[in-house]
């Protein structure tokens, strides 16, 4: 009986010590993230990389991203954010702008690429050098011309809100406030930003069938475009010289990454998904209309770069009528249920300080 | 009935108890503490950072405002450490103190290894806490990879602008990889021992001249400022051995 009382005893204590350190109050309620599975969309291959696989996707994480992403506390003068110059109506891009603004009405000297099926990418930025997507914020975030803060700033900032402190913690379990959360976080908001339901890929699906002037433009993208602009993402993630010429501000593009001179005037094919709502065009946003683009591969290309990419040394031979076809094509690939999609867009409404950005 | 069940589970308990304790002291090996303790000096003196003036082996005066660098993957005679062997540190020459504990196996040893630099897997796993926190000013944000070493200054030797010498080193893709593995092999007689509730210290001196002058010549009035993988980065890099020499092998009960 003394043994059965004294076991009794010890269970007691045990569960005691269980439950006390369970409920320890910090005033932010329980730890309670909810899973989320992100979906390979049908016929697409699965990413190389896992981005979610050390960075745990979840409701509450995603959320936070997302704060994060629509916040201008992120920037040094508290008025440029992520959403800046990513725009959601631009596909993330940034809408009629060739070159991006920052504070202190600074220009950038590239293009804002848009954001979209980031898990499918391996590197980030026109020249690649950003080698995963957690660690990219950190370029526009300390960028003098970008966002000119400080992770210092920044932290401190995001440590007086008490709604930071809590969405902290519902997203990583207790309320601390660091750097490497940070970037999880908005690695779990951009990662998730997947444009899978265009009219190209309900065609895919037997949902929808092309028009006549579609298709045919579809058939002439699959000859002259596809070796690089791959489907089904519509990029094949390589470093390509597309023969345009130099820029005013000497980007040589990859081979300030490579140290290559192979590499010179080499930059990452953009996906073309969405491609109607995110011009301006090319690294440095040089060229505003789809016909223009074409025209470029037409009759545009400087052939006597010597890093100009083999497929191209010939142009690319179009008539005027399959130029409009491929750009009717093009079109295809705007998905406005992701352009439109409420889950991507700010819980309050952005309210523009600054017209000029 | 309930009696008899309450001493069973406490039969059950002991001996669970025995088992896992028995176990335990199976698996362990007795450890005792080394600690790597790094002082920094230039031309023969303790190096004081931006109040004093040095002069490089290629009579360059100079003076230093930042010097950090990065430790890692830390083994004594190729064993593995009892604590984590893949967690770094940073060294930075600002602390008042430069030291690591590391748990190790008793034993005797002639060696001590360890990376200087990151390796390729921790370059690129995303956000790092920590050591390698993007925080610690230690991480190339426009072209992702972490600076290994990093030397600030200015000099009269210097071209640059303000007469800076700023020295970024970095890189760890294939033959840019700028990390190198530092052996350091214990002077003769005088071989570390590590025993339990004993601190085995060995004093690292890091000396500036063996940066300036080492397997390659760095002279500030031909480069004071790089800031990128590749290229000089692996020249300095190739003088990463040289700047290290054991100064102090001590022990403490």
């Amino acid at each position: 009986m003394k043994n059965s009382i004294s076991i009794t005893v010890i269970c007691l204590v045990s569960l005691l010590i269980i439950l006390s350190s369970a409920m320890r109050e910090d005033g932010y309620g329980p730890y309670q993230p909810d899973p989320i599975r992100m979906e390979v969309p049908k016929g697409w291959p699965k990413p190389s990389v896992n981005i979610f696989a050390k960075n745990k996707l979840t409701e509450q994480g995603f959320q936070l991203g997302k704060k994060l992403f629509y916040d201008g506390r992120l920037s040094k003068d508290g008025e440029v954010s992520c959403a800046s110059c990513h725009q959601h109506f631009a596909a993330f891009a940034n809408y009629d702008h060739d070159l991006s603004h920052g504070v202190n009405n600074a220009f950038s000297k590239r293009n804002t690429p848009a954001l979209m099926n980031l898990a499918w990418m391996k590197e980030m930025h026109w020249d690649g050098a950003i080698n995963h997507i957690e660690v990219q914020p950190l370029a526009p975030l300390t960028n003098p011309s970008e966002m000119g803060e400080t992770l210092d700033s920044v932290l401190y900032k995001l440590k007086q809100d008490t709604a930071y402190k809590r969405m902290f913690k519902a997203a990583f379990g207790d309320a601390t406030i660091n750097s490497q959360r940070m970037l999880k976080a908005l690695a779990q908001f951009t990662g998730s930003l997947v444009s899978a339901n265009s009219k190209y890929d309900r065609v895919q699906r037997g949902e929808a069938s092309f028009y006549d002037y579609e298709l045919r433009g579809y058939n002439l993208f699959k000859q002259h475009c596809a070796s690089c602009h791959a489907e089904p993402l519509f990029t094949d993630n390589s470093y390509r010289n597309n023969g345009l010429k130099l820029n005013r501000f000497n980007d040589i593009g990859r081979q300030t990454i490579t140290n290559l001179s192979s590499d010179s005037l080499k930059f990452k094919v953009p996906s073309l998904r969405n491609v109607q709502v995110s011009f301006p065009y090319m690294h440095d946003g040089r060229i505003y209309s789809l016909y223009q683009v074409i025209d470029h591969y037409r009759t545009g290309i400087d052939t006597t770069q010597s890093t100009l990419d083999p497929l191209l040394k010939n142009r690319i031979p179009l008539s005027k009528a399959q130029k409009n076809e491929i750009v009717y094509f093009l079109y295809t690939l705007t998905d406005s249920s992701f352009i439109k999609n409420p889950r991507y867009a700010p819980d309050t409404k952005i309210v523009v300080k600054n017209p000029h950005h | 009935m309930i009696k008899k069940g309450y001493h069973y589970i406490k039969r059950i308990s002991i001996l669970l108890f025995l088992l896992t304790t028995g176990m335990n002291l199976l698996g362990q090996q007795k450890t005792g503490t080394l600690q790597i303790r790094f002082m920094h000096t230039a031309g023969n003196q303790p190096l004081v950072l931006r109040d004093s003036t040095y002069i490089n082996p290629f009579g360059e005066s100079y003076v230093v405002s930042k010097l950090k660098y990065y430790i890692g993957e830390i083994s004594v005679d190729n064993r593995k450490l009892v604590a984590d062997s893949n967690d770094y540190y940073l060294v930075n020459a600002a602390n008042e103190e430069n030291s690591i504990d590391l748990k190790i196996q008793n034993g005797t040893y002639n060696t001590l290894e360890f990376l200087l630099g990151v390796d390729s897997t921790h370059n690129c796993s995303g956000a790092q806490t920590g050591a390698l926190d993007p925080m610690n000013d230690m991480f190339w944000t426009w072209n992702s990879g972490y600076i290994f070493f990093k030397m600030e200054g200015s000099s009269d030797s210097s071209h640059a602008d303000l007469q800076r010498i700023e020295y970024h080193i970095g890189g760890y893709k294939g033959s840019n990889n700028a990390a190198r593995k530092i052996k350091l092999t214990m002077p003769k007689e005088e071989n570390f021992r590590i025993k339990e509730n004993t601190v085995t210290t060995i004093v690292i001196e890091t000396n500036l001249d063996h940066f300036w002058k080492g397997k390659n010549d760095i002279k500030i009035s031909e480069m004071a400022a790089w800031m990128s993988p590749g290229g000089f980065s692996l020249k300095v890099a190739d003088n990463f051995q040289g700047l290290f020499s054991v100064k102090e092998i001590s022990k403490q009960p």
